[in-house]
Order: structure tokens, then C-alpha cells, then sequence
């Protein structure tokens, strides 16, 4: 059997504590570039980002879930949602000897989930358009309130304020320690290697100087005859695709879903927190700002699970006074984040330098 | 059967209406629009919790101590925060994330006080309380039903007065409308801006205490409002005082009485997407009419 290896220091297992950093920094990594797409670059205030993951996530989970059971031919009595826990371990069994069906299963789901994302990004960008900032804001953080309050009412997605066990689709890896999430980690890394090549693809061609000219003056760039509505419309889908599979993979991770984890602070407020520190409108500063991000958090879940259980205060508030505090910090004394945004030339420096010194005259 | 709907309806659409004139109050002056005035409403929730459990205070007699509280507070934000973060130019969604980490920094003050009165003063439902304790009646009917709206009315009769009669009402809507004429005027605007501020979370944790009159709330319960206080405001148009007392009275009775329509037609279930109805309001709004019911008495 294999066994990743543990490494002990002060107590802190560092090999664990490194795959779950990954697993964690991943897919923050992935959902703060799209993010980035959004705001840093095409100036789309998206303070509803957690409702187009959830989406993707529910759907996907409910789909792979009952595709699963129909293709294994476990019988669930017709209902799903009511017996899917009686019989999760034994789906979970059969996945385990079938590596190709599960991994087919997982990329069905994320790839539904950016259908559901880049589908939710279509509706939310008729209004983002059309309002200004402030009134897009507001409407983006009311739907997604309302869309964490749909998920816990309506039954048959997720089985409503309880949540669903989601089959694990990583069973195939072996029940060594740790060796489910290393894969894991396998799968969420190709991702988010994937996600960061495409924005800064798009940011270093001229499509991304188009977007930043639509962020910094709409006007001028229509009047250039640039196509803004299309080119902001298409931002929201493509953002809201990635935020579905990252929210579909999270799903698989985890095995399970429930509309508690989808509220505003996680999935919105600490993305914004991740763009802003690491540099809005620079993909490397937003890998960099993830990464801080992913640190502190992680450091302060390690402090909490040395510290004894029975403390009279919940560190989860004090998580949310540090972070509120560092983002205040940070938009008071480095405004432009960690790594601030970098003007982008328009041809390779090689090639400007050369056509400066073969000026004539 | 309809009747408990009504009531409902009425003292919610006259709380909206107070959080949503609080809210438009900081929007005129600062043009951010507040996602952190919910926590307003969860101070006062928690004022009244705090001075019910400690000194047998009924939340009537509550409110005045919240809106002190709540005012204090939202000044504090304005000024310790927001106001120099503007005047270091910080953009528009620099200042509305501004207050969103406002928001969850409040969210975990809570949660730090809820824990402590556990903690030191064994209050076992510090963290998410029912109502905390029964109104007086009058006619057969709580009187809440009676103080809400007349609260509202009280207040937006009070504002109209102080607007358009007195000298600093004259001073607060120059203010308002030519920052840069008011400040050669002599005006100082800041000042007004400030105490713009001080009403706006006043208002908040008033409500905020009389909501502890009808349910029982938690850490995040004014957070959870803000889709209602949102939708309200819009349909004032934003910008309008006594738009935002119309949108509230009308959101809180398009929530209860269509719930209560929906739950006698449809069944228990809509219930659950009770929420829905100020979501859909705000979304018809923005779509029909951009700049409110304000704009149609232009």
C-alpha cells in the first residue's frame, strides 16, 4: 500500500500540511484569476462571485452523483436525494475499482458546472452592461444571498439545508494516508496551471489591453470600435465557467455539499481579499496574493487545532477580524497590492528598442 | 388567516423603511453604496439582547441606548475609515469592498462578544436568540404594530422638517447636492456628512432593537437583511429620503403578504423563498424604472 510519508516538525505534520496548502491554494488560485479577469482587468465589480461557483458545484454534484448510481446500478428506491446516504459506501466501493469511470464522471461534472457558471455569467452580464458599478454591486451580492438561500430550500438539487454526501470520485486512489488528496492535488494543480496560462495569455494579448480599455475609458474605446457589451459579456461568461468548475472540483474534494460552505465571505469577500493584496490587474500578483492568503489561512487553522478545543472564543471570528484588517491595511498603504499592475507594451521590448534606434532623423 | 400577514407586513415594511432611509442617507453623502449597513442593524439587535439579559431592559426602552450605539459606530466607520481612504483617492470598488471588509470585521466582533457573554455570563443563546420577550398589547394587537409606523412616520415627518424648515437641513441638502458650492459658502460639509452618518446607523440599531420585539436574530442577521434594505433603497431611487420610506413599506408588504398569498394558494414552501420577492423588486426596478419612484415625482 502506498503511503505518502510524514514529516514532523513541532508537532505540525509539513507533508500533510503542504497538501492541503496545495489543495487549498489551488483553488483559490483559479477563482481569484477569474476574479482578476473580471474586476482587475475589464473593471466588472463581481461581489457575487460564490453564486456562479455554487452553481456549477450543485449541478455538477447532483448530475455526476445520479449518473454514478444509475451507471453502477445501485438501487436508491427512484429517490436520489433520500437514500443516497444509505448507500454511499457501497457506490463508493464500486468507484474504487473503476479508476477510468470515476475520472470520466469528474470531468463530466466540471465541464457541466462551466456550461452552468458560463450560463449564470450570461444571465448576470444582461445587468452588468447596462448598471453602474455601485448598483451592479449591490444587485450581484443580493442575488448571491438569495441563491445560497435557494440552494438550502429547493430539495432535489442538493437536499436542501442538510446537504448531500457527494460520491467520492478519488476512491481509486488507494486508502493510503494522504494518497486521496495528493491525487487530488494532481488534478486541481493541471487545473489551475491551465486557468493561469489562459489569463495571462489573454492579458498579454491585445485582447487584454482591449480589456483595460474598456476598465479605463468605455467611451474611447467604442469609439475605437471596440465592441464593449460583447467584450464585457464574454468576460462574465468565461469568468463564471471557471468559477463553476471550481466550484464543481471543490464539490469532488470534499464528497460532500450543502449550502452552508457558499456564503459571501469564503468565496467572495476573501477572493476580493486575494486580488487586492497580491495586485488587481496582474495575474502574477494575484498568484503571489492567493499564496499569502492561503498561508495565513492555513497557519491560523494549524494555531487552531493546536490550541485546546474548549476556548471560550471561536478563532473563525478572529479569521475574519484579521482579514478584514489586512485588506483595510492594504487598501489604505499599497493600494495597488503587493505586485501592482504593470502598464503592458504593445510589442516585445526587444523589438521597441530596436524600432527606437532605427529612428530615423 | 390573511391578518397575521398583514401585521407582518406593516411592521416590517415600516423597520425597511427605516433601514432603507438610514441607508440612502449614506449614499447621498458618500456615494458608496453601504454593504455594511446591515451590522448596524445587528448592533442593535445585540443592545437589546445585551441590556434585556443584563438590566430587564424592554427593547423600547432599549432603542434610544442603540441608536446612540449604532450612530457612534457608524460615524467611526465613516470617519476612521471610509473618509480618508476617499481622500486618498481609492476608487469606487476599492470603497464598496471597503465595506464589505467592514462588514465581515463586524461579523467577527459579534462573534467574539457572543462568545464572551457565554463564556463569562453562561448566556447559552448568546450566539442565535428567539424573540426576547413579549410585547404589550394594545387592542389585541402587539404594539409594535403601533410604534413601527409611527416611528417611521415620526421620523420621515422629523426629516422633512429639519430639511426643508431649519437652516442645517438647508446646509445638509446644499451638501448633498454642490459639495464643492457648500464648502464656499461656508458650510462645513464634513461635519454634515458626519452626522448624515450618525442618523443613518441610528436607525439601523433602532430597528434593529424593535426586530428583537418580533423574532429572534444572530451574528449575522442584519447581514442577511441588507437584500431587503438593498431592494428598498432602490426602489426609492437611491437618492431620495422619502423614496426610500415608500420602498420599505412597500418591500415588507410585497414580502409578507405574497408569502402569506403564496403559502395559503401554493402551499408551506414559499416560505422558503420569501427572500425572493425584494430580490425580484430590485431586479424589476433596475430594469424599468433605473432611477426609482423618486423619478416619478420629478
Amino acid at each position: 500500500m502506498i503511503v505518502v510519508p510524514s514529516i514532523i516538525i513541532f508537532g505540525i505534520n509539513i507533508v500533510k500540511f503542504a497538501v492541503d496548502l496545495g489543495n487549498a491554494y489551488m483553488l483559490f488560485l483559479a477563482v481569484s484569476l477569474s476574479l482578476n479577469l473580471e474586476a482587475g482587468y475589464t473593471g466588472i465589480p463581481n461581489f457575487g462571485k460564490v453564486m456562479f461557483m455554487a452553481g456549477g458545484a450543485a449541478i455538477s454534484a447532483a448530475v455526476s452523483g445520479l449518473l454514478a448510481v444509475v451507471i453502477l446500478g445501485v438501487n436508491v428506491h427512484g429517490n436520489y436525494n433520500a437514500y443516497i446516504v444509505t448507500v454511499i459506501n457501497q457506490v463508493n466501493a464500486s468507484l474504487a475499482k473503476n479508476p477510468l469511470l470515476s475520472v470520466e464522471l469528474v470531468l463530466l461534472g466540471t465541464i457541466l458546472a462551466a456550461a452552468i457558471g458560463g450560463f449564470l455569467g450570461f444571465l448576470a452580464s444582461y445587468p452588468a452592461i447596462r448598471l453602474r458599478e455601485d448598483y451592479l454591486g449591490m444587485l450581484l451580492l443580493a442575488s448571491a444571498q438569495f441563491f445560497q438561500i435557494f440552494l438550502g430550500a429547493y430539495y432535489p438539487l442538493i437536499g436542501g439545508t442538510q446537504g448531500i454526501s457527494v460520491p467520492d470520485f478519488f476512491s481509486w486512489a488507494g486508502n493510503g494516508i494522504g494518497v486521496r488528496d495528493v491525487t487530488i492535488l494532481g488534478f486541481l494543480t493541471v487545473f489551475a496551471i491551465f486557468v493561469y496560462l489562459y489569463s495571462e495569455r489573454v492579458a498579454r494579448s491585445p485582447i487584454g489591453r482591449t480589456l483595460r480599455a474598456v476598465r479605463d475609458n468605455e467611451i474611447a474605446t467604442r469609439a475605437l470600435g471596440k465592441n464593449d457589451v460583447a467584450i464585457r459579456r464574454n468576460v462574465i461568461i468565461i469568468a463564471s465557467a471557471i468559477s463553476g468548475m471550481a466550484g464543481a472540483l471543490l464539490t469532488f474534494q470534499v464528497a460532500s455539499i450543502g449550502p452552508g460552505t457558499w456564503d459571501r465571505i469564503t468565496w467572495t469577500f476573501y477572493i476580493w481579499v486575494m486580488v487586492i493584496i497580491g495586485g488587481s490587474g496582474n495575474n502574477f500578483g494575484v498568484a503571489t496574493g492567493a499564496l499569502w492568503f492561503s498561508f495565513l489561512s492555513s497557519g491560523i487553522t494549524q494555531v487552531q487545532n493546536a490550541l485546546p478545543s474548549d476556548l471560550p472564543i471561536d478563532v473563525n471570528w478572529i479569521r475574519y477580524l484579521i482579514f478584514a484588517a489586512l485588506l483595510l491595511w492594504i487598501l489604505a498603504f499599497r493600494p495597488g497590492g503587493i505586485l501592482p499592475e504593470k502598464s503592458s507594451p504593445t510589442l516585445a521590448r526587444r523589438t521597441l528598442s530596436r524600432a527606437l534606434e532605427e529612428k530615423p532623423g | 388567516m390573511v391578518w397575521p400577514y398583514l401585521t407582518s407586513s406593516i411592521i416590517f415594511g415600516s423597520l425597511f423603511g427605516l433601514m432603507a432611509i438610514g441607508l440612502t442617507l449614506t449614499y447621498i453623502t458618500t456615494k458608496v453604496p453601504n454593504f455594511a449597513y446591515g451590522s448596524f442593524v445587528t448592533i442593535g439587535l445585540y443592545t437589546s439582547y445585551s441590556m434585556n439579559r443584563f438590566a430587564d431592559f424592554s427593547p423600547y426602552m432599549t432603542a434610544p441606548i442603540a441608536f446612540a450605539i449604532g450612530g457612534a459606530s457608524s460615524i467611526l466607520m465613516y470617519v476612521g475609515i471610509l473618509r480618508p481612504l476617499a481622500r486618498r483617492g481609492s476608487s469606487l470598488v476599492s470603497l464598496m469592498i471597503t465595506t464589505l471588509a467592514i462588514d465581515i470585521g463586524f461579523i467577527g466582533i459579534f462573534g467574539i462578544y457572543a462568545n464572551y457573554l457565554r463564556y463569562s455570563y453562561n448566556m447559552t443563546d448568546s450566539l442565535s436568540f428567539y424573540q426576547l420577550v413579549a410585547d404589550f398589547h394594545l387592542l389585541g394587537e402587539q404594539g409594535l404594530l403601533y410604534v413601527a409606523p409611527a416611528s417611521l412616520g415620526l421620523i420621515t415627518l422629523g426629516l422633512f422638517l429639519l430639511l426643508s424648515l431649519t437652516k442645517f437641513g438647508v446646509a445638509m441638502r446644499a451638501s448633498v447636492e454642490n459639495p464643492s458650492l457648500a464648502r464656499i459658502l461656508g458650510i462645513n460639509v464634513e461635519k454634515v456628512y458626519a452626522f448624515a452618518w450618525f442618523l443613518a446607523g441610528g436607525f439601523a440599531a433602532m430597528s434593529g432593537a424593535y426586530y428583537t420585539l418580533y423574532s429572534g436574530g444572530g451574528v449575522a442577521t442584519g447581514s442577511g437583511l441588507i437584500v431587503e434594505i438593498f431592494a428598498a433603497s432602490i426602489l426609492g431611487g437611491l437618492s431620495s429620503i422619502y423614496g426610500a420610506t415608500i420602498g420599505g413599506v412597500i418591500i415588507g408588504i410585497g414580502e409578507n403578504l405574497l408569502t402569506g398569498g403564496g403559502i395559503a394558494l401554493l402551499g408551506s414552501w414559499v416560505l422558503d423563498y420569501q427572500k425572493g420577492i425584494p430580490l425580484l423588486i430590485m431586479i424589476i426596478t433596475l430594469l424599468f424604472l433605473p432611477r426609482g419612484l423618486a423619478s416619478l415625482f420629478e
